[in-house]
């Protein structure tokens, strides 16, 4: 039997029930009896929750007070977030000296400032703007943070970093107002557009060499004073430990996991010895290692603050952590990709580098965000080992003798922190995963 | 000159080889483990010369030709390719990766790059051609495979056929002196089966040494300066196409292509 059908069926538009709200409540909520009580059910059980919450934290809850006592006078039945608020400054920033707490906060500044030409469209060279905020923004904000004497050193990494930070703002500017580069706008201004590639070269060389001279100079008088370590606390210590331990876990790790399948034996014993002892390990016996073990092998004299111990500790956690996820993404790129980089000639590096890598850390990205939410919570811990950490500082609120008793409060607004840093990290890592698998999934 | 043109009366293309030796495998013997699978291979491919090579899957003629680049690791025997022995050096291997041009049955394009920057990896990073020239050159070789339309998208949006142009451009982006093919059709549909041969004709016009692993046995006829059957790791037998088809002498190739031609 044959048919012909002569003309094309034409395109309708949906049934209602897939578009409409009420067709989506209905096929979604009440698409039978059982489904409808349940929603009921459900929405009751919110309904009350919330509301108890909202009377206990918001309605009848107390804001201003001066200790305790005086919060259970106003409201009995109300948080006392008046604590919390007077304690807003330790919890953010330890014991860090009161007058010295703008060193912290430009601190952070510099940070945005540095990396916000990441998100912009139009700024060109953001793989440099990148690599000089891991190398460089370390230096100027542990300065910042430390204060005290300038060796040689750390003046040039200093200037290095305010020169850089210049070049890289006035570069964005450039960049998303007219679109080009900050070297291509300095050799507009000076009339040499035209001129050969080694002589425009030498003059940005020298106009690089002349600010880097006079930067090096107005920086030499500039010092603040010194504030210890054992001073720095609250967010603000967590956000140091575990944003440096962030930033080494991922080339640390890569670097490990790359070992641990190196065809090389040493390199591969190594690697895998090193990661598997560091993770069959928790990490507070790492910290704690750290901090009580280590100095016993050191030479006599030889002292390391218990700060910069507890931080590599957690790099060594973080980077081990980070190796084995990077290697279950090495493993999901399949082998002709490895024989597509050769056959074309790349070497080693090449293939990981342009091929391997780049494809790998993509199918990573909520495994390595995953890592970094972890590391942040983790990190809390070294409050056991005596930093007071934001944790630290949470729980001392309670030690105080007008707020003493006051546990949940500061709990409760510690963990809505952590919840909304860890939330636009997640978020952030969902809107990468998206933007960067545009077009290659399709 | 058009494909028909230098077509003389049995349907072939004039062949283009020359006396200089580009490839020389001597006494190669490989192992999977225990299976021994290229067994005191001898082959001499001169510069510009067409070869196919077919038999039964599992014979050893992608890994013979993997061997050619080093994709696989042979471990007695010697193969010059382009002057050159390959051994441990990697040096020598990354350099006669770069001379030696390969397309894979599964094109091993990289899917997170654009067609164009597929194109340009490798000049730009293995030759250091600058970006602008290497972009010039990756459209010639787009437009000489007939997509030059596709430059933009990503790997993914396309379809087998052109995604094996693409492999093909991307190997000749690099001016090698030897194309290798690994069964470059067998993943296809049969309609885009036949704008890959004909690209891989076009390219054979050009005179360039290509040494072929296939089962498309119209296009051994069309282009091949002879035809190497292989068996269970050997070399069977080896002529040019006509009296390879039409005269085989051992039973195993007989056997081969009574099966392969009876439908």
């Amino acid at each position: 039997m044959s048919m012909v059908k002569a003309e094309k069926t034409a395109a309708r538009s949906a049934p209602l029930i897939e578009s409409s709200f009420i067709g989506w409540l209905h096929k979604n909520l009440f698409s039978s009896w059982i489904n409808a009580i349940l929603t009921l059910v459900s929405l009751y059980i919110i309904y009350v929750v919330v509301k108890s919450l909202w009377i206990w934290g918001v309605a009848d809850a107390v804001w201003v007070a001066e200790n305790r006592r005086e919060c259970f006078d106003i409201s009995k039945d109300g948080a006392c977030w008046a604590g919390v608020i007077l304690w807003l400054d330790n919890i953010f920033y330890g014991r860090y000296p009161r007058g010295e707490l703008w060193r912290v906060n430009l601190g952070g500044l510099l940070l945005i400032l540095w990396m916000a030409p990441l998100w912009l469209p139009r700024v060109k060279d953001k793989i440099f703007i990148g690599l000089s905020t891991i190398f460089l923004y370390p230096f100027l904000a542990g300065y910042l943070f430390a204060g005290g004497d300038k060796g040689i050193f750390m003046q040039l990494m200093i200037t290095g970093g305010i020169v850089c930070l210049m070049g890289n703002t006035l570069h964005s500017l450039i960049g998303v107002f007219s679109g080009g580069g900050l070297p291509e706008f300095l050799l507009g201004l000076l009339g040499k557009k035209d001129a050969s590639d080694g002589n425009q070269r030498n003059t940005l060389l020298a106009i690089l060499a002349v600010t880097f001279v006079a930067v090096y100079a107005l920086q030499m008088s500039w010092t603040v004073e010194v504030v210890p370590w054992t001073k720095w606390g609250g967010m603000f210590l967590t956000l140091v430990i575990s944003g440096i331990g962030i930033t080494t876990a991922l080339p640390g790790g890569i670097i490990l996991a790359l070992g641990r399948r190196s065809k090389l034996p040493v390199i591969r014993v190594l690697s895998t010895s090193f990661i598997e002892l560091f993770r069959s390990v928790p990490l507070i016996t790492v910290l704690f290692m750290a901090t009580t073990m280590f100095p016993l092998f050191m030479p006599e004299g030889f002292v390391l603050n218990k700060l910069v111990q507890v931080i590599i500790a957690v790099c060594l956690f973080s980077a081990c952590y980070m190796a084995e996820t990077v290697r279950a993404g090495l493993q999901a790129i399949p082998r002709g990709q490895y024989e597509g980089a050769h056959s074309i000639g790349l070497g080693y590096w090449g293939m990981m580098g342009l091929v391997v890598m780049p494809q790998a850390l993509k199918h990573m990205i909520p495994n390595i965000v995953g890592s970094f939410i972890g590391l942040l919570k983790d990190t809390t811990l070294v409050s056991i080992i005596g930093l007071f950490d934001i944790l630290g500082m949470l729980r001392s609120i309670s030690q105080d003798v007008p707020w003493r008793g006051l546990h949940k409060e500061p709990l409760i607004f510690g963990a809505m922190l952590f919840f909304i840093i860890c939330f636009i990290m997640s978020k952030y890592s969902r809107h990468l995963e998206v933007k960067l698998s545009a077009g290659a999934n399709r | 000159m058009t494909a028909t043109e230098a077509q003389d009366a049995q349907g072939q293309l004039a062949s283009a080889a020359s006396s200089e030796v580009i490839i020389e495998l001597n006494k190669v013997n490989k192992w999977y483990g225990q299976f021994h699978v290229l067994k005191d291979i001898d082959l001499v491919v001169h510069k510009g010369e067409r070869i196919v090579v077919c038999g039964p899957s599992g014979s050893g003629k992608s890994t013979l030709i993997r061997c050619i680049n080093r994709l696989e690791e042979h471990q007695q025997g010697d193969i010059i390719v382009d002057g050159i022995l390959l051994d441990k050096n990697l040096k020598n291997i990354d350099h006669i990766r770069s001379e030696v041009g390969m397309v894979f049955q599964s094109f091993n394009l990289f899917p997170h790059l654009s067609i164009l920057e597929n194109l340009t990896l490798g000049p730009i990073w293995v030759r250091k051609t600058p970006k602008i020239e290497a972009r010039k050159l990756a459209m010639e070789y787009l437009e000489r495979v007939k997509i030059p339309e596709q430059a933009d998208k990503y790997p993914g949006q396309l379809s087998g056929g052109q995604q094996q142009r693409v492999a093909i451009a991307r190997s000749l982006c690099m001016n090698p002196k030897i194309m290798l093919f690994d069964e470059p059709t067998s993943a296809l549909d049969p309609e885009m089966i036949k704008e890959v041969l004909d690209v891989m004709v076009e390219l054979a016009e050009t005179g360039m040494t290509m040494i072929v692993v296939t089962h498309e046995m119209g296009f051994a006829k069309t282009i091949a300066d002879r035809v190497i059957f292989m068996d269970e790791g050997d070399i069977v037998e080896q002529n040019e196409p006509f009296e390879f088809f039409n005269n085989p002498q051992s039973e195993r190739t007989k056997l081969f292509l009574s099966q392969i031609l009876s439908h």
